[in-house]
């Protein structure tokens, strides 16, 4: 067969095995440090529930003798987690730098849930070695070094009159250019494909994803064949692929990065964390039935409850919690939007930068982006809404809290 | 003029003839300097919102109301990291930081809404900075107009030409070089202008502009001599090329990623919320000040009444509440301390040992240098951590003196009960525009060099690795050359 | 640096060895051109002709005799013999994005020479090159453009020896006639010139003398001007290299 014959040809080529057994040494190293980041993400959430029992323990130990459901609903910490989805280890993204576990109060949510992780900045600047990059920096080299001298190669070898003379045409360029892409995205692919089934995930998504970097590494053939096709000299073309490959990868990206940040400036986090702590705090000097109506306006099934008399009391407390979230819920939903604008517009930039589609598209897959951030987010508004409406009528109604209560507390579950 | 001079001249007036040259060193120079101009408007404009916000939450904090001033220890405090003056040039790990922290009693808060976590993923493409610009893309260009300097030459009979005329081979190289370094020089100016800019209106400290330029010029050079010897030495120029963009990607693509994994995964780290837990069951081993029959706190009451010659807190000339606060306060500070230490000490491990790989790349070598003589390496933002923390303990030790010395204990444990005492425990708000506000002391001039010496180190080692390169790549130019 | 003896021959070379990769390429080479004398050196592929203009040249140590450029030592005074050699590599380099003057003079500035443009003018009038093409960029010049301007440069630099290396492969019959009239008339301003060949008939219409190397020895030399068999001669070329 011609493919046959084609592929031995490749392969004693000076280059071509060195480069491929390199292409898919770095995808099996970047598969493995994935995995490995992945494991001990998963092992770090497996650590805190355990941790997180006897903390609640600890604090059941005094809160249970006096019974008092505020200071239950004050001192209790309740552990969420976001386990990282099955692709997660191909492109770690956001994962190092936004907590995938926080613990939240039944206090206000908008002074707890922005809170970050403790990451060394200095290492996240560099960024992680995942397959992710590989793919979208990595192969894109590779592909370079097998595909610049296609046929300007073996026109300085002096070849190329015979082989067109022996009815090599744009079959025999496109026969050869596959085998190269097909090889290189076999050495790119299958730790990626080992990988997927070590962390179980389906077949869909991992197919997906090798069908996008498939896409990319066809689109970066396709230039190395159409710089080929001006019949320069193999080192013009390399220089000139290599000068695109900066262009596509690193300039682009980052003017588009520029671009992003600056015409959707994103301020509102700030803002509404100086808004919602105002917003708090006034609730102790406000008097108290202003408060509880303006919160029994959003929780009216309470406002029938016995009334506040004394100085302080738990109720008034949580009720200006709340209505500190509620004052700045305007704020939280443009800073919200903001964020999303500018995924929107990353997405939009991946349509004509290759690389950033790529990256996108692979961190959708992975569940790493800052949308999966944002979902972990309204997963824990979610949560903290229960948690809320449990402990709301044991202080409504004055309940004593005991040691079985804290037992029924909503618990975090991954599937939100 | 000698030889090499006019060699240099001469390859410089063919680079000046060459259109992809042309267009190569003006995109670069062009992306640096709009690089340049952004990066100090934004760093600018963010500087101008932090010290607004700051101003906004000193603003606030004056003007609260009459207060029971534990009241004030909760509503707390926000501080900002102001931006060094140099962030303009290399902004560092400001952007993967957050900017600002809450203050508040008994809790350290995470410094938040840094731009890493704002942005899409864009954030990890790079950021376009003048020091992006020449740390990643200044070697390429360098690369690309260098790498024919020699190999070309050879390919086509003219360095033989240029040895006819009884120029020795190494005067060859050596004007190669020197025109390359002019390239090199070119490719700076714009980030040059900024430096020196930020020196004369910014308030950049000179010694620290100088490191920068000096570094960058070194790190330039060492290509310059890489590219050129790689020139000289590889069997033909498109080797040459291969070899130097392959360089280039170790350098400043895959070196500084494999360096996170490899520091992470031999050193990591413990997630914030186990290190609260942590620091939560170790103060509840110190003392548990909801335990009334806790021997810490007994053993204080004892020594506080013992030194006030009294037998019951309520004969204290003091309010004994705000007594046990500054003390319940001092224990979590110092293991907060204690444990941030610990976490700065595992990420300084880190951060040198990612640095070690700078052995295998200039890029990392000179990253360092930058944003350690910028002030925006980690050390700036562990520098604002401390002194946030220092402030936090200040503020919130002197409201809780307040509570022990302008309250009364009856007034403090009947304030819920009593109306009368419950106005009696606001006390009048100047003490809130008493407290002093957050400065924060960057890093000094001193401190700054003295944390770019590491990079300087390896950047000089890189030097002398490039110059002995060069050293060789002339010798076997003069033997080969037939 | 010695003083060159006038009375000296251009070029002398006596017991010359070069081994190389182990093989020896030149064995006992033994060879004198005199001032106004034209010496093509014939041979096959490998016969060493490339050898003996590299070691004249300086760029390769005899491992052992000696070769001599007026006088000179080519191995202990490589950079002095550099400076009294024109040397016409078989493809004339030149920088494509300059003109036939700029390279002229830079290349002559490496040695500290200053041609103005009148000299330029009159080397390149000698060498033959139109004067329409002295200002274009070389870079769309043919091989014979090329020799010209490398010629011109050797005229200015007065090089006593001028070293072809094949010169006329490649050129056209008129352009080959016309280098071969342009190396005669070169002889008559006393200039030593070593050409390598293996244009039998263009070296018996321009050279003094011819010598035969094969295998790293002149193994025949013939005065074309008279008594030459060029049939004879051709026949034991052919021999040589097969051998």
């Amino acid at each position: 067969m011609r493919l046959g014959q084609e592929l031995r040809l490749f392969l004693r080529q000076r280059l071509a095995v060195p480069t491929l057994v390199l292409l898919a040494l770095l995808s099996t190293v970047s598969v493995a440090t994935g995995l490995w980041e992945v494991r001990r993400q998963t092992e770090t959430i497996a650590r805190i529930q355990p941790l997180q029992a006897e903390e609640e323990k600890a604090v059941s130990a005094w809160v249970s003798r006096e019974g008092d459901a505020g200071n239950a609903a004050y001192y209790t910490f309740h552990a969420t987690w976001d386990p990282p989805a099955a692709l997660a280890f191909a492109a770690l993204g956001q994962r190092d730098v936004a907590p995938y576990v926080l613990r939240v109060r039944a206090l206000a949510l908008e002074s707890q849930i922005h809170e970050g992780e403790a990451y060394n900045a200095e290492l996240a600047l560099s960024g992680r070695f995942d397959w992710a990059f590989v793919a979208t920096f990595l192969a894109p080299l590779i592909l370079i070094v097998l595909l610049h001298d296609l046929v300007s190669g073996e026109r300085e070898a002096g070849r190329l009159q015979a082989l067109q003379a022996a009815g090599g045409s744009t079959g025999l360029w496109l026969r050869r250019a596959g085998l190269r892409l097909g090889l290189a995205f076999v050495a790119l692919g299958a730790p990626f494909a080992a990988g997927a089934w070590i962390s179980g995930a389906a077949a869909g998504v991992s197919l997906a994803a090798l069908g996008a970097t498939a896409l990319y590494l066809a689109f970066w053939a396709l230039v190395c064949l159409g710089v080929g096709a001006l019949g320069r000299s193999s080192v013009a073309n390399g220089a000139l692929l290599a000068a695109t490959w900066v262009a596509l990868t690193l300039v682009l990206p980052a003017l588009a990065h520029l671009l992003i940040n600056s015409t959707i400036p994103v301020r509102q986090g700030v803002e509404l964390t100086l808004a919602q702590r105002e917003a708090v705090h006034a609730g102790w000097d406000k008097p108290k039935d202003a408060t509880l109506n303006a919160f029994f306006a959003a929780h009216p099934e309470w406002r029938d409850t016995p009334p506040v008399l004394t100085g302080f009391h738990w109720k008034w407390y949580y009720a200006f919690q709340h209505l500190g979230d509620l004052s700045v819920a305007d704020q939280v939903a443009a800073y919200r939007r903001g964020l999303e604008a500018r995924d929107a517009w990353t997405a939009r930039a991946g349509w004509f930068l290759p690389a950033v589609g790529l990256q996108t598209t692979l961190h959708r897959m992975a569940e790493t982006d800052l949308a999966a951030q944002l979902a972990y987010q309204d997963r824990i508004r979610a949560f903290h809404e229960r948690l809320r409406r449990f402990y709301y009528p044991y202080i409504f109604n004055e309940t004593p809290f005991r040691e079985g209560d804290f037992a029924k507390a909503p618990r975090w579950a991954e599937d939100g | 003029m000698s030889p090499v001079l006019r060699i240099a001249a001469n390859e410089l007036r063919l680079l000046a003839r060459t259109r992809v040259a042309q267009i190569a060193v003006a995109l670069v120079v062009a992306l640096s300097a709009v690089a340049a101009l952004t990066a100090i408007s934004q760093g600018r404009e963010s500087q101008e919102i932090r010290s607004r916000f700051q101003a906004q939450a000193d603003r606030e904090f004056d003007g609260q109301p009459a207060r029971h001033p534990h009241r004030m220890v909760h509503y707390g405090h926000f501080v900002f990291r102001p931006l060094p003056a140099l962030a303009g040039f290399d902004p560092g790990v400001d952007a993967f930081t957050g900017s600002t922290l809450f203050l508040e009693g008994h809790r350290q808060n995470s410094a938040n809404f840094g731009d890493v976590r704002q942005s899409s993923l864009l954030v990890r493409f790079g950021q376009l900075t003048p020091a992006f610009v020449i740390q990643a893309l200044g070697p390429l260009v360098l690369i690309f107009i260098g790498f024919g300097a020699l190999a070309r030459e050879r390919e086509s009979g003219l360095l033989r030409l240029h040895l006819a005329q009884g120029v020795g081979a190494r005067q060859v190289l050596a004007g190669k070089v020197v025109a390359l370094a002019a390239v090199a020089g070119l490719i700076l100016a714009p980030a040059l202008i900024a430096l020196v800019w930020l020196a004369l209106f910014g308030g950049a400290p000179a010694p620290a502009v100088a490191m920068l330029a000096g570094g960058y010029a070194v790190y330039l050079l060492v290509w310059v001599l890489i590219t050129t010897s790689v020139s000289a030495l590889a069997p033909s120029s498109r080797s040459a090329l291969a070899l130097l963009v392959a360089g280039w990607a170790v350098s400043a693509i895959l070196a500084p990623r494999l360096a996170t994994d490899i520091a992470l995964a031999a050193m990591p780290q413990a997630s914030r919320l186990e290190t609260d837990i942590a620091i939560q069951r170790d103060l509840k081993k110190i003392g548990d000040s909801h335990n009334p029959d806790d021997p810490h706190f007994n053993a204080f009451r004892a020594s506080v009444l013992k030194s006030y010659g009294v037998s019951r807190v309520e004969d204290l000339p003091v309010n004994y509440r705000g007594l046990i606060a500054m003390e319940g306060e001092r224990l979590t500070s110092a293991l907060f301390d204690r444990y941030a230490e610990r976490q700065f000490a595992g990420q300084r491990e880190q951060s040198r040992m990612a640095l070690i790989l700078g052995l295998a790349s200039p890029t990392l070598a000179v990253r360092s240098l930058s944003m350690a003589a910028s002030g925006t390496d980690l050390e700036g933002h562990r520098r604002f951590l401390q002194q946030a923390e220092a402030y936090r303990y200040t503020i919130v030790q002197g409201l809780n003196r307040l509570q022990a010395e302008a309250l009364t204990f009856s007034d403090d444990t009947n304030r819920n009960r009593d109306p009368e005492a419950g106005r009696r425990v606001r006390i009048d708000p100047g003490a809130w525009r008493r407290t002093p506000d957050f400065v924060y002391r960057p890093a000094s001039t001193a401190e700054a060099l003295t944390a770019a010496l590491p990079g300087l180190a390896l950047l000089g080692l890189w030097a002398g690795l490039a110059g002995s390169l060069a050293w060789g790549a002339g010798r076997r130019l003069a033997r080969g050359a037939g | 640096m010695p003083a060159p003896c006038s009375s000296s021959p251009a070029i002398e070379i006596r017991d010359l060895c070069v081994n190389r990769g182990g093989a020896q390429v030149l064995k006992n080479l033994q060879l004198t051109v005199n001032p106004g004398e034209v010496y093509a050196l014939l041979g096959g592929n490998g016969a060493g002709k490339s050898t003996t203009l590299a070691v004249l040249m300086g760029f390769l140590r005899p491992t052992s005799g000696t070769a001599r450029v007026t006088g000179l030592d080519t191995a202990s005074e490589a950079a002095a013999v550099r400076g009294r050699i024109g040397y016409l590599p078989e493809t004339v380099a030149l920088y494509e994005t300059l003109s036939a003057y700029e390279n002229i003079a830079y290349f002559l500035g490496l040695s500290g020479a200053r041609p103005t443009r009148s000299e330029m003018d009159a080397a390149l009038d000698a060498a033959g090159l139109q004067a329409e093409a002295r200002t274009r960029r070389t870079a769309g010049f043919s091989k014979g453009m090329r020799q010209k301007v490398a010629i011109a440069m050797a005229l200015l630099r007065e090089a006593p020896v001028l070293l072809l290396d094949e010169p006329t492969t490649g050129l056209d019959p008129v352009a080959a006639a016309d280098f071969n009239r342009l190396v005669s008339g070169l002889r008559e301003r006393g200039t030593a010139i070593l050409m390598v060949t293996h244009d039998l008939l263009g070296a018996a219409d321009c050279a003094d003398r011819i010598g035969l190397l094969a295998g790293g020895v002149i193994v025949e030399e013939a005065r074309p001007r008279g008594e030459v068999d060029l049939l004879g001669l051709h026949r034991r070329l052919g021999e040589a290299a097969t051998g």
